[in-house]
């Protein structure tokens, strides 16, 4: 397996690579003057040309490029041209905030909705399992803007259960803040992943081994939890796996909403003002991120059905 | 099984919500000692480095944490010129090229570890200088440069030693002398009235040489003025979400103005007269991009004022009068203060252009199609007046009596000059493209243009572009129509006209590309005129040339409805003054009482 992951990784090399060139030459070679839109509206030519030195925008397009791919094997992405604040420090005073806010209702939606999934499964085809299914495609229909909107008024500004919105780099004072924007990631994720959990579930459950199970009077727990759940589970990782660069890329809908200050908001700035060394360092991290989720999604397949062999 | 963790999870859930109640609904105590005054900001404060006083909000920052030479007086309209870090007013020659300031004695930058033993030093006029060449130099690479271009003597030499590397900033610049420690001499290279206003701004302000030296790049995280309020440590700003200022125990000190406005007693503006400011021990600025938790916030009192939303407008007004707040929120103790904004809202069109830019009764008919006042009826709440010109009211110059002949909806005098622009009912004219931004308002007010041409029989197509695109299309020239607005840096007419100047044309200022020899004769001759009423007659000629050859077609001024606690005092609000948090003063005892009613 070792031998697999390091295939893996040096695999990335490439990818990474094509990925800088493609960023590269999206913002540096078809995104315009950049060096104009950051001089504002008193410049003068003079003064464009000499922001484009002091960014080194004069260089050939080759030397940007290298220098490029410098910054990234230094993780030194210099600073934003928008904030001119150092863009790691940006990155690593934003990762936290919306690590906070993602993680918790990650894993509990991905406990919780395995869980109701099996339910429903054992109870498929009863009132149970049909209220189930419409209340997720009910909660699926309404927009997250809905669910913000609505909560953030009744419980924050309405009840006052809630700081409307804030937030405290400190780690005691941070929670506050973060229950209910936690409560809504929580149930945006319930109705997609009970209805995908399920399906895949059911399609489980009339297999030929849980029929044999039954037939050798296996109890009826042990054959969900053992036989059922864990055959359900590659799937199942696949699923939780992609939804995972979302924990590093945040929901800017709810750090706008609850200020909080995640990096999904400083994707959206980012590109919103063409500031290219910070748009360079998210791409990158969020490459890698989705590179080593796919690698570790691989790993997970070998720990949960031995029949799958990685090399 | 499932069934037991299911109703653990509700349960936990549910104790998490309950305890949050518990422990927020019942625990929300005000003080009745706490003289903080909480802002909102809608967008990043990006920086606290005066040479990147670029933006709205970055720029309040800074303007309370440094200072510059001269300020506005916070109650005198029109806008006043009035010392600030300088002695008195300067001194200025028979020409007007030399202008000499004294500079205040003991005044101190802030305690910081820049300094020996951590204490600031006394303020000299070679700070100044030093700060001034900081904005000037190249690799400072300032937004704000504009301010000095091209008018202090030596400048442009200096900077260019600067880049071939032959000079430092120990080289002289013959413009900018300092005889002893508290005389600053400027010489311009030549008239430029506007040299008071921009020493007034952000951009100008004082920086220590030290505290740039020990901080480099990172002085923007880590400031050090001579104002009235100072960032203690790093860790008291948090990026992107709050940022808490204290007050400056050492500095100079100032009172409330002792005088204003013929109204402003008769309003509550002079009740501090002549009490040292700040009155706050603390700002608190939170930075909050959507309107709906900023207005919440507001109202529950977690920020002090706040500027009405769009959504929320027709809740937050009496129905009955618009010039006062509902009565839900008068309950509450709350106040209006409507203000005009310095800025105006146009249509540009590209002067280049081989069809707009040819026929003058062809922009004259598309300016009639406008009905304006719909325009900000639908898209402002009413909270605009329809602009006939460049100039906002309150400015010198401005006319309240003016009416711009094509500033008014006339679709049959529309039809009539566009038939004699040789284009009846729109025939033999292209579709033309209106540039604009892609946020969802940006679009409808296209719509709304595209629907008022229509009108009269001319077809435009929009394109959206994000804002970086629409600034780069605009300065290259590649576009035709395109909607923007233009905020005054200062207050003087000047700084509406520079945008009709042929020599500042795209990528300057400029951006229809206007040339008119009248018009740039007219300016020209305003440049050298000091502030008066013969330099206002001027400029009513040169609104006459702008207005009769239609370079834009004129929106609205825009007006700032914002709703204020009862416990501020003192909030005379404009947008032009950066640094009025010193002036306004929270009556901690009447937010702990009214605080009850939120």
């Amino acid at each position: 397996m070792l031998s697999y992951i390091v295939r893996r990784t040096l695999y990335m090399i490439p990818i990474l690579i094509g990925i800088t060139l493609l960023t590269f030459l999206i913002f540096n070679v078809l995104g315009g003057d950049v060096a104009g839109r950051l001089a504002g509206r008193h410049a003068t030519p003079e003064q464009v040309a000499s922001i484009k030195h002091e960014l080194g925008l004069d260089k050939s397009i080759p030397e940007q490029y290298i220098n490029y791919l410098h910054q990234i094997a230094t993780f030194d992405y210099g600073r934003s041209w928008s904030t001119k604040q150092e863009v790691s420090t940006m990155l690593s005073e934003g990762v936290t905030p919306t690590l906070s806010m993602t993680i918790p209702p990650f894993l509990a939606s991905i406990v919780f909705c395995i869980g109701l999934a099996l339910f429903a499964v054992y109870l498929r085809g009863t009132i149970f399992d049909k209220g189930i299914v419409v209340t997720c495609l009910g909660l699926m229909s309404i927009s997250s803007l809905v669910y913000i909107l609505a909560l953030q008024y009744f419980f924050a500004y309405h009840l006052g259960a809630f700081p409307i919105s804030g937030w405290d780099p400190s780690f005691s004072g941070r929670w506050q803040y973060l229950v209910l924007p936690w409560i809504i990631l929580f149930v945006l994720t319930l109705g997609p992943n009970i209805l995908v959990y399920r399906s895949v579930i059911t399609d489980e459950a009339f297999q030929d081994y849980v029929r044999t199970a039954r037939a050798k009077g296996v109890a009826s727990s042990r054959v969900y939890m053992k036989h059922i759940l864990k055959n359900a589970m590659i799937p199942i990782i696949t699923i939780i796996v992609i939804d995972m660069p979302f924990l590093i890329t945040g929901s800017v809908l709810i750090e706008n909403f609850f200020g909080i200050p995640g990096l999904g908001g400083m994707v959206v700035k980012a590109l919103n003002e063409s500031d290219f060394p910070t748009i360079k360092a998210l791409t990158v991290v969020t490459s890698i991120a989705y590179m080593f989720f796919n690698l570790l999604s691989d790993v997970l397949y070998s720990v949960v059905d031995p029949r799958i062999k990685l090399g | 099984m499932f069934n037991a963790s299911f109703k653990k999870l509700t349960t936990s859930l549910l104790a998490l919500a309950a305890f949050a109640l518990i422990t927020q609904g019942c625990t929300k105590k005000v003080s009745d000692t706490d003289t903080t005054l909480n802002i909102v900001v809608r967008a990043n404060i990006k920086g606290l480095d005066p040479v990147r006083a670029n933006d709205l909000y970055s720029s309040m920052a800074i303007a309370n944490i440094f200072e510059s030479l001269l300020q506005y007086n916070y109650l005198k309209r029109p806008f006043t010129l009035e010392p600030s870090l300088a002695e008195s007013m300067p001194v200025a020659s028979a020409d007007g090229l030399t202008h000499t300031f004294k500079i205040k004695k003991g005044v101190k930058f802030q305690d910081n570890a820049a300094f020996k033993d951590g204490k600031g030093r006394e303020l000299t006029a070679q700070d100044f200088i030093y700060s001034w060449k900081r904005l000037a130099d190249p690799k400072t690479a300032s937004e704000g440069f504009w301010i000095f271009d091209g008018k202090i003597k030596g400048m442009a030499e200096w900077i260019e030693a600067m880049k071939a590397g032959k000079a430092t900033y120990d080289t002289p610049i013959e413009g900018l002398t300092a005889p002893d420690a508290n005389t600053l001499v400027i010489k311009l290279t030549g008239p430029y009235y506007q040299l008071y206003d921009v020493l007034a701004m952000p951009f100008s302000a004082v920086v220590p040489k030290e505290a740039v030296d020990k901080y480099g790049q990172e002085f923007l995280n880590n400031p050090v003025g001579t104002g009235p309020f100072m960032l203690k440590s790093a860790g008291d700003w948090v990026r992107n979400s709050k940022m808490t200022l204290v007050k400056n125990p050492t500095w100079r000190g100032q009172a409330f103005p002792t005088e204003g406005e013929a109204t402003d007693k008769a309003n509550g503006f002079l009740e501090d007269a002549g009490k040292p400011l700040p009155f706050a021990e603390k700002v608190v600025f939170t930075e909050l991009v959507e309107d709906t938790p900023r207005w919440q916030n507001a109202v529950k009192g977690n920020f002090d004022y706040v500027e009405i939303p769009n959504d929320v407008f027709d809740k937050a007004i009496d129905p009955a009068d618009r010039t006062k707040l509902s009565k839900e929120l008068t309950d509450k103790g709350m106040k209006l203060s409507i203000t005009t904004s310095p800025d105006v809202t146009y249509t540009g069109f590209n002067m280049k252009d081989p069809i707009l830019g040819k026929s003058k009764e062809l922009r004259q008919a598309m300016s009639l199609a406008q009905d304006g006042a719909t325009l900000i009826a639908k898209f402002y709440n009413g909270r605009g007046i329809v602009a006939q010109g460049p100039i906002p009211p309150g400015f010198p110059s401005y006319d309240a009596n003016f009416k711009n002949p094509y500033s008014t909806h006339d679709i049959a005098k529309a039809k009539a000059l566009l038939a004699k622009a040789g284009y009846p009912e729109g025939k033999g004219l292209p579709e033309f493209t209106l540039d604009t931004l892609a946020d969802s308002k940006a679009r409808q007010q296209a719509e709304f243009f595209v629907q008022n041409q229509a009108a009269i029989g001319i077809k435009v197509r929009i394109s959206a572009n994000t804002w970086p695109q629409f600034q780069e299309k605009i300065k290259t020239g590649k576009v035709q129509l395109f909607g923007i607005a233009w905020n005054a840096d200062y207050p003087d007419p000047q700084n509406f006209f520079q945008l009709f100047y042929s020599k500042n044309m795209s990528p300057g200022p400029n951006d229809s590309s206007f040339s008119n020899a009248e018009f740039d004769k007219l300016y020209e001759q305003s440049l050298k005129m000091a502030p008066g009423d013969a330099r206002n007659a001027v400029y009513q000629k040169m609104r006459d040339v702008v207005v009769e050859e239609a370079p834009w077609i004129f929106g609205a001024h825009r007006l700032g409805y914002r709703a204020i606690h009862g416990w501020v005092h003192n909030m005379k609000w404009n947008d032009i003054q950066n640094d009025f948090p010193k002036y306004i003063r929270i009556d901690a005892k009447q937010r702990a009482e009214l605080s009850k009613k939120l």
